[in-house]
């Protein structure tokens, strides 16, 4: 019988990452970290990652443990992240930063959001108002519209994408809750491999399918959050 | 600096802002001190609040509500907790919301403000050679009305608002209101307009803490906020029957009309009540332009199905944007078929992913985007294309309308709808994309009766509620 999607740890499910793999983290401030999942890539041997998350100011919310602690294992080259740190309250990833041993691209989050999202619907790029104008256009090709200057932003591919869902039943369909919701959407459309740490699973049929935001065709990995 | 008159204290301020708000309005909170603004906003007021964690419709935490609270973060990332007519996005949709300017106000706390309304968040001096732009770049570049909270100076004294920010800015031209903890600024067209000030503060006072010239006509009010207007109810979305929701469209108007196919998931009740306006020109963005009529999609024996071949008909149609114009049978062509031969109708084709894709982009504001669909084909005809990691793509425009017709299955009086099965279709990209959204559904219910978690179409989106009539027949 074939491999199903539900793998019995966080370690069996990120077991094939690769050195320099682009891995998108959903979360907002403490909402919506896949935190079993993070400490799972921490521990595994995979380093040189592109890390794409949001999880605000200082990843104070994880105690010091999820991106901070990727940085703090070497495991990864870049971040991008509407706000990487917090001027002050960096922790390991401002001296990283500072010690060149780090790249960051720091995108708005609004933009940011759109690049997975064309990643994710096959979109070739997106000409955006949001950064003509500003420091943000970063010498990226313009162009005046009827309704005004627009950037292009290019879409955001990524190898994996690690999320928190409420709720997955076994064909992956994923249910969120409130503002733990955030990214964790568009980032499973934008990776190859989505896992998703699940609150609960369940069989198909339990979940009801106007509620189903995630369908199943974009998450490939279960994991239990507990 | 010890002998001036004392500051406003953080939620003084928050009660400044909340006094230029109105009802029926929706408002974007940044962090941090925009973010205190739920905490003095009377719970019965009528505005709605957004959180860029990802709801539209959220108060404040009682300070003892840890539990309920913990699903629900501000910007800051504090707890707080739906309010009735609350809906659920997710970042995407948020930035949508934004980017598509439909959000009324956005409050940020920008590190510096000029004298135009330019903005930084972050000074380089706290971040040097680091942006770090979080979410007031969206936030400035997407509201109607922009509203910079912040102390009047930094922590060494140093003015916060400053004639230039050069050569580099997070937005330009976009702060409308400034609201500090002893003034409040009017940006204006030849500069910053001092119009009211802290208790005890005179001009001379705050102008010695600005680098940038303050003009002052008239009397300058000490800052006083009143929350009386909130207290009024936010305007009215439902209306009393079809005719009236849509007895404003002139001719000539470009309207949508949600659908996919057959008689499913069509507002047949506001198509009819257009048939009896008779108003003409239009031009229509559909998937069909209605062929539910000719095939038989399981219409009962001697009846016809409601669709937009009835203002073909009517002759109200000018231009359809469509992907399936014509008849799967070349012996029962439609009636936009026989205009379009007869050289009546303008035809614009468009395969379904790209018009769905085009809606999208329209109502999110995305002024374009490249997509691989048509690329080498008719399609691309006439349009860009470019070539970008290897792969060709053509350049596709968003789409936008005067109005939007869709067919809910409920919405509260607030706007928010779900749909049912597959009449979800178009709907969802449709609403956000015109400037008069009308709904059709079978049910209006109050706020806080729908799940916010099943909201597809959050309010934001819906100007117009309209209940179908008990019984109305999708076929005529």
């Amino acid at each position: 019988m074939a491999q199903g999607k539900v793998y019995s740890s966080p370690d069996a499910a990120l077991s094939d990452v690769v050195d320099g793999s682009v891995v998108l983290v959903s979360g907002f401030a403490g909402a919506g970290i896949p935190r079993r999942l993070l400490t799972a890539l921490a521990d595994g041997g995979a380093s040189g990652l592109t890390v794409v998350y949001c999880h605000g100011p200082d990843d104070r919310t994880v105690n010091g443990r999820g991106i901070s602690e990727l940085v703090a294992k070497g495991r990864v080259k870049k971040l991008i992240s509407p706000m990487p740190f917090s001027p002050g309250f960096g922790g390991v990833i401002e001296d990283s930063w500072r010690a060149d041993n780090l790249e960051i691209e720091a995108v708005p989050q609004g933009i940011l959001v759109e690049r997975l999202r064309a990643g994710g619907a096959g979109i070739g790029g997106v000409f955006l108002p949001t950064a003509a104008g500003s420091r943000y256009e970063m010498g990226r090709d313009k162009r005046t519209f009827a309704q005004g200057d627009a950037v292009l932003e290019l879409p955001i591919r990524a190898d994996y994408a690690l999320v928190e869902v409420e709720a997955a039943d076994t064909l992956g369909n994923a249910v969120y809750k409130a503002t733990r919701r955030n990214w964790a959407p568009t980032m499973a459309m934008a990776a190859r491999v989505t896992v998703a740490e699940a609150g609960r699973i369940v069989e198909p049929g339990d979940l009801d399918p106007e509620a189903v935001i995630s369908p199943g065709i974009f998450v490939n990995r279960i994991v239990s959050a507990s | 600096m010890d002998s001036m008159p004392e500051r406003l204290n953080e939620l003084a301020m928050a009660r400044r802002v909340v006094a230029e708000l109105a009802p029926g309005q929706v408002v974007g909170l940044g962090p941090v001190l925009p973010a205190r603004v739920a905490e003095v906003l009377p719970d019965e007021a009528s505005v709605q609040l957004l959180s860029e964690g990802g709801v539209l419709g959220y108060g404040a935490a009682a300070e003892d509500d840890g539990s309920a609270g913990s699903w629900v973060l501000d910007a800051r990332g504090e707890p707080g907790v739906l309010r009735p007519g609350a809906a659920v996005l997710s970042t995407a949709d948020w930035a949508a919301l934004l980017r598509g300017r439909h959000l009324d106000v956005a409050v940020i706390e920008p590190a510096r403000v000029s004298a135009k309304g330019d903005f930084i968040g972050w000074t380089a001096a706290a971040t040097p050679g680091i942006f770090a732009p979080g979410t007031a770049v969206d936030l400035a570049a997407g509201a109607k009305r922009v509203i910079a909270m912040l102390s009047h100076t930094g922590k060494d004294g140093s003015p916060n608002i400053v004639n230039e920010l050069s050569p580099v800015a997070d937005g330009r031209s976009c702060i409308d209101l400034i609201i500090t903890d002893i003034a409040v600024i009017r940006v204006v067209a030849d500069g910053l307009a001092l119009t009211e000030v802290a208790p005890g503060w005179t001009y001379d006072d705050v102008a010695a803490l600005t680098d940038a010239p303050l003009s002052c006509s008239g009397d300058l009010k000490e800052i006083s906020p009143s929350l009386d207007a909130l207290d009024s109810e936010r305007p009215g979305k439902v209306y009393p029957d079809g005719p009236s929701a849509i007895a404003d469209m002139p001719d000539g108007a470009t309207v949508m009309i949600d659908g996919f196919g057959g008689p499913g998931g069509m507002a047949h009740y506001l198509l009819v009540s257009l048939r009896e306006q008779g108003t003409r020109g239009l031009t229509i963005i559909s998937n069909t332009i209605g062929i539910a009529r000719i095939v038989n999609f399981g219409t009962p024996a001697g009846k016809l199905a409601i669709d937009h071949s009835l203002l073909v008909e009517n002759g109200q149609v000018a231009k359809a944007i469509a992907t399936y114009p014509v008849s799967p049978s070349a012996s029962r062509p439609s009636t936009f078929e026989l205009a379009y031969r007869r050289g009546e109708v303008e035809l614009e084709l468009v395969p379904q992913g790209t018009l769905a894709e085009r809606l999208r982009a329209g109502g999110a504001g995305i002024y374009a985007f490249y997509t691989p669909t048509g690329v080498g084909t008719l399609i691309a005809e006439g349009k860009e294309t470019r070539t970008i990691d290897g792969k060709e793509y053509v350049l596709e425009l968003g789409l936008k309308a005067d109005y939007c017709l869709i067919r809910g299955h409920k919405a509260d009086t607030m706007g928010n709808v779900v749909y049912k099965g597959t009449s979800r279709n178009f709907n969802a990209v449709m609403a956000p994309s015109a400037s008069i959204t009308v709904v059709e559904v079978d049910e209006i219910v109050e706020p806080g009766d729908l799940d916010p978690e099943l909201v597809v179409t959050p309010g934001v989106y819906v100007d117009r509620i309209v209940k179908r009539p008990e019984g109305f027949s999708p076929y005529e």
